[in-house]
């Protein structure tokens, strides 16, 4: 279902439109289980056709850039602020990924997004599911959205 | 039934008649400090007519005693099983609870369940108009299950 390639779109689409930073993404990488050495996050679940997690994982000092760029304000630290732009980019990656699937007849609904910050944790999903992580490079440095899933 | 008795009900269910243990709730709060150090938090996603996310919150030393009640084999820390037996759970609570919100079984569809584990962590919800934290008791040791719904 290519679901990289609608994840890059997607993202690239509400960074340009919403967030106005410039962005370039990597080469996926899968894997079950990845500590990516992230200070804050967002997550969102799909249910319907789809069964899924969507996440944004952020270093501090991207969040903190991606947030401020989104509320036209500089962040001094992982705030209320900040966790409510990436909730709020979480949500919207989610819409996109649901509407691009709606044209092919997928039909995917969203619960609502979470933010998790703290030092030191880790993001897993159950064992088996699949789970697809595109790093994206702002100029403040490289965050990670990531899609765990299962076709029912 | 409010959600704090749904909640109670199907964790003392669940708990009695999958995992062999008996838990005792104690008194629902809404939850203010949301920081869990050496814990593990599995979640997941409810869309549909309701949105909002459903999750247990474990302290490590209870994550793994119910690991190894639930799975019949001996985990000292947090690894990949107990991740998908937190998860599971979340998984099997959030189906009660579902159920106790929508009997018709067609309103709500539940998203994969994901967890979340470390050291230090903090877990926000921006959007939430309904939040209720219900504490168990399980040997003296504690735990709990909060359900999140979104208030449009």
């Amino acid at each position: 279902m290519e679901f990289a390639q609608k994840i890059s779109s997607v993202t690239k689409e509400i960074f340009a439109s919403m967030i106005f930073l410039d962005l370039t993404s990597g080469e996926p990488i899968s894997q079950g289980q990845e500590d990516l050495g992230c200070h804050v996050s967002a997550m969102i679940g799909l249910s319907g056709d789809i069964n899924a997690i969507l996440g944004i994982h952020c270093p501090a000092v991207v969040g903190k850039a991606i947030g401020g760029a989104m509320l036209g304000m500089e962040l001094e630290e992982v705030d209320e602020d900040t966790k409510d732009a990436l909730g709020e980019i979480a949500n919207m990656l989610a819409g996109g990924l649901k509407e691009t699937f709606a044209a092919e007849k997928i039909d995917i609904l969203l619960a609502i997004p979470t933010t998790i910050s703290g030092n030191s944790y880790k993001v897993s999903a159950p064992t088996g599911s699949n789970r697809i992580i595109i790093p994206f490079d702002i100029e403040a440095g490289r965050f990670y959205i990531d899609l765990k899933y299962s076709l029912s | 039934m409010n959600h704090a008795e749904q909640i109670a009900e199907a964790t003392r269910e669940i708990f009695s008649s999958m995992i062999m243990l008996e838990v005792t709730p104690k008194q629902a709060i809404e939850r203010t400090d949301s920081t869990f150090t050496n814990s593990i938090s599995g979640m997941v996603g409810l869309a549909g007519s309701v949105k909002g996310n459903l999750s247990i919150h474990m302290p490590e030393s209870v994550a793994t005693a119910v690991t190894t009640a639930f799975l019949g084999m001996e985990v000292e820390s947090i690894d990949e099983d107990v991740c998908d037996a937190i998860g599971e759970l979340a998984n099997m609570l959030a189906g009660a609870v579902k159920t106790a919100i929508d009997p018709s079984g067609s309103e709500i569809k539940l998203s994969m369940p994901s967890t979340v584990y470390g050291e230090e962590y903090r877990l926000d919800c921006q959007k939430c108009g309904v939040n209720v934290l219900v504490p168990f008791d399980l040997d003296g040791a504690e735990f709990s299950v909060e359900l999140l719904l979104s208030d449009s």
